[in-house]
């Protein structure tokens, strides 16, 4: 399948710019426009989303992560019910959808695909990234999974069992990395200063700066 | 198998388990009007106007050879252009007149 996900033009200003824009950038503007016109939706509304947008960052769930970290009982609530769990943190959920966190182990290693689209645990993550959503992780990860992770850079053992867990637009998923060694004397909030997205959808182990150093 | 069973046993977006090439690890910020293309599609969501699996099979219906040649936001608010038409919320019309309007806007702007 071709696949201009990563190709196309970006040639027009959406505002600022004396440049006419292009044919969807004026589509997505007309439909706002008569939904607003209709009385369905309100202009507020969408500036209010973008910010809201704009608010989510991994950060959010480096936050919860470095919770589970170093409160057991948070930690057995959000493996539990991943949502309520995050809720206490003020991450607000967006529509009907379920949570599931995935705990890394000495034993399994967890990674999260949507191979039908890009269901992602946007609440605590943010948007994807553009590799989640294009064709040839979301084709590959359910079938190969070790040798997406070597790209990158990710080496499994062999006798670590890697478990892939495919969303849908009402079960989203999140990955509890496993606590790197030699952070034991480090705080909650520099714990969570260590948690990347990419470790959260599955792809890199956390690594505090003395591993990536001698790496 | 030839090309059309191919078409028929998977559907555009039904692509888990097929080989495929190295991933690349781009990731681009999102154009204004995408951004506003993603505000829409929640709050049409929030107002129980458009769903999120709506909207994935309003992608998928708009068949391998448009998603081939649209980016993701192309083939988001193509598919929402259908979607709310089809549920007689907008007119074709309505959205040939608005685009229009638009345009001049623009033009007259320049």
């Amino acid at each position: 399948m071709a696949n201009r996900e990563h190709d196309h033009p970006h040639d027009t200003e959406a505002h600022g710019g004396s440049e006419i824009p292009g044919y969807y950038d004026m589509l997505e503007t007309a439909i706002t426009e008569l939904l607003i016109e209709k009385g369905l939706i309100e202009a507020q509304e969408i500036r209010r989303q973008i910010e809201v947008l704009d608010s989510r960052t991994p950060a959010l769930g480096g936050k919860v992560v470095a919770r589970a970290w170093v409160d057991a009982e948070f930690r057995a609530r959000l493996l539990a019910n991943g949502r309520a769990a995050c809720e206490e943190f003020g991450v607000t959920f967006y529509d009907e959808t379920l949570l599931i966190v995935l705990e890394n182990t000495a034993t399994v290693h967890n990674l999260i695909v949507c191979t039908l689209c890009s269901c992602y645990p946007r609440p605590v993550l943010g948007l994807p990234p553009d590799w989640y959503k294009a064709s040839p992780y979301r084709a590959r990860a359910v079938s190969e999974p070790r040798k997406v992770l070597a790209e990158f850079g990710t080496i499994i053992p062999d006798d670590v069992e890697i478990r892939v867990s495919d969303s849908t637009a009402a079960v989203r998923f999140l990955v509890l990395p496993r606590r790197p060694s030699g952070t034991e004397h480090y705080t909650e909030e520099q714990l969570a200063a260590l948690v990347t997205r990419d470790a959260m959808i599955g792809v890199i182990p956390v690594s505090t700066p003395t591993m990536r150093a001698s790496q | 198998m030839n090309e059309s069973e191919r078409l028929i046993k998977r559907l555009p977006n039904d692509i888990g388990g097929l080989p495929g090439p190295t991933i690349i690890q781009t990731d681009q910020p999102l154009e204004p009007w995408e951004k506003r293309c993603h505000a829409l599609a929640d709050v049409l969501d929030f107002r129980k106007i458009l769903n999120t699996e709506e909207k994935r099979c309003g992608v998928e219906a708009l068949g391998s050879e448009i998603i081939s040649h649209l980016s993701y936001y192309e083939r988001w608010i193509v598919a929402f252009s259908n979607i709310l038409l089809r549920k007689q919320i907008l007119t074709p019309t309505e959205i040939a007149l608005k685009m229009a309007a638009v345009e001049a806007r623009w033009t007259a702007g320049a």
